[in-house]
């Protein structure tokens, strides 16, 4: 494969991905955020502006999150795996 | 904190911050394509103002990557860091720029697709003094951008503060892309500007040079904490400073011990060191209204249970603590974060040492 045949595909998968992400933010920063962050549900269009070019680019992430229902997922460091292990053995 | 997003937190502080962002750039972009205009008669203005967007971006690169261990360094640098995410925008506005006039310039008038003749027009992808430093720069143009964009509080929380900032570590992967880009780049050009490698080799040395040095004094000590152990002696009363905090290395994470005022005398409490925001080392802050403030963006958690206060929703791991004889015992085990723990009291003078 030629570098310019090689170029063109990654142009244009890179463009397919952009252009997904593109349609589907708009509905999700108008719709979704507020599903999985309730921070969200009342933010206003600054916000919501603000965080389009993120969407876009991490849209496979967040439509993932929002068909789950999920919300904004808990931290984990050392000390908090720590700590829930032994919460769950005290409830064991 | 996490009560409600909104596009920014305006103050004071940010407004002033960004004001002399702004006019940076400007000052230097007047003297950098002023200069130019003097000094090389043959240089157009746009290739002046491509290489002084490019400049610019570099430069700022530089002050982000060095405001981390100057804070750690001297908590002078502080009020730095306090907005160091718009200065990170400003850097990928101006690299955008940059990498924008460049494509328009050098690869918008052909027959490619300009993105295709940027990753194409040289494919010398086989050598190394020719590789096409052009497709190193859009790359990190790329990184810039996705740093840029996930700079709202809304990623931290929807990402997790560890997962944001792994991802956001990648600018050091732009970094030496971008050094390799601008290297590459003088060293394909005509005139070779030796000037400029050595700039680059002086901005590289001094941000290496923070990044070990801050490392090293960073290291926080590690007690004897044998498993098994209830409770582990970390330090004695007076090594606290009031309203302040020593940091150790317990349950393989940093706990902050905190000596602080509170109404009917001195009271000893512990956390986990790392704040649900940005992971902010907390004992690196002090007790400010009864709570402890987080040095970086001023988060804040009751040192007695680590809740931030009413209505934000914070909550981070805390640490049963105790005295006796003068020194701190504390409980390697973390509580779940939330979590009451009597802090232990001192008394009323200071640094008074009764047993809790």
């Amino acid at each position: 494969m030629s570098i310019v045949r090689a170029a063109e595909v990654v142009v244009l998968l890179c463009t397919v991905y952009i252009a997904l992400g593109l349609a589907f933010a708009p509905f999700f920063v108008w719709r979704g955020v507020g599903r999985i962050d309730p921070a969200a549900r009342s933010a206003g269009f600054g916000f919501r502006l603000i965080i389009l070019p993120g969407v876009a680019a991490l849209w496979p992430v967040l439509l993932r999150r929002w068909l789950a229902g999920r919300r904004p997922p808990s931290e984990r460091n050392a000390h908090r795996d720590a700590a829930a292990s032994r919460a769950g053995q005290a409830s064991a | 904190m996490s009560a409600e997003y909104q596009a920014v937190l305006w103050n004071r502080n940010k407004k002033l911050y960004d004001l002399t962002i702004a006019a940076g750039v400007v000052v230097f972009l007047g003297l950098f394509v002023g200069i130019g205009v003097a000094t090389r008669t043959q240089a157009t203005i746009e290739t002046l103002l491509i290489r002084g967007f490019g400049a610019g971006a570099l430069l700022l690169l530089h002050v982000v990557l060095a405001i981390g261990p100057l804070c750690r360094l001297d908590p002078r640098f502080l009020p730095l860091l306090y907005n160091r995410r718009h200065l990170g925008v400003c850097t990928f506005l101006l690299a955008l720029a940059h990498g924008g006039f460049s494509i328009l310039q050098f690869h918008g008038l052909g027959v490619l697709n300009p993105l295709v003749s940027v990753l194409a027009s040289n494919g010398n992808y086989d050598s190394l003094s020719q590789f096409p430093f052009q497709a190193l720069g859009l790359l990190a143009l790329v990184i810039l951008f996705l740093l840029a964009a996930t700079s709202h509080d809304f990623w931290l929380a929807n990402l997790t503060a560890p997962v944001w900032k792994s991802l956001h570590m990648v600018v050091y992967v732009a970094y030496g892309l971008i050094l390799a880009h601008v290297a590459l780049g003088s060293l394909q050009a005509p005139e070779r500007p030796t000037a400029l490698a050595v700039l680059l080799g002086i901005g590289f040395a001094g941000i290496a040079s923070l990044h070990l040095v801050a490392g090293w004094r960073e290291r926080a000590p590690a007690p004897d904490a044998a498993a098994g152990h209830s409770a582990v002696d970390v330090c004695a009363v007076s090594d606290i400073p009031l309203d302040r905090a020593r940091i150790f290395l317990l349950a393989d994470e940093r706990v902050a011990v905190f000596r602080y005022r509170a109404e009917g005398g001195e009271r000893i409490a512990a956390v986990s060191n790392v704040c649900q925001h940005q992971n902010g080392p907390l004992g690196e802050g002090r007790v400010v209204d009864g709570c402890i403030t987080c040095p970086w963006h001023g988060y804040q958690y009751r040192p007695e249970d680590g809740c931030s206060p009413p209505p934000f929703t914070e909550t981070i791991p805390t640490f049963s603590v105790r005295v006796e004889r003068d020194r701190v015992l504390v409980d390697p085990r973390p509580n779940p974060p939330g979590t009451h723990a009597e802090p232990a009291r001192l008394g009323t003078a200071s640094g008074a040492g009764e047993p809790s």
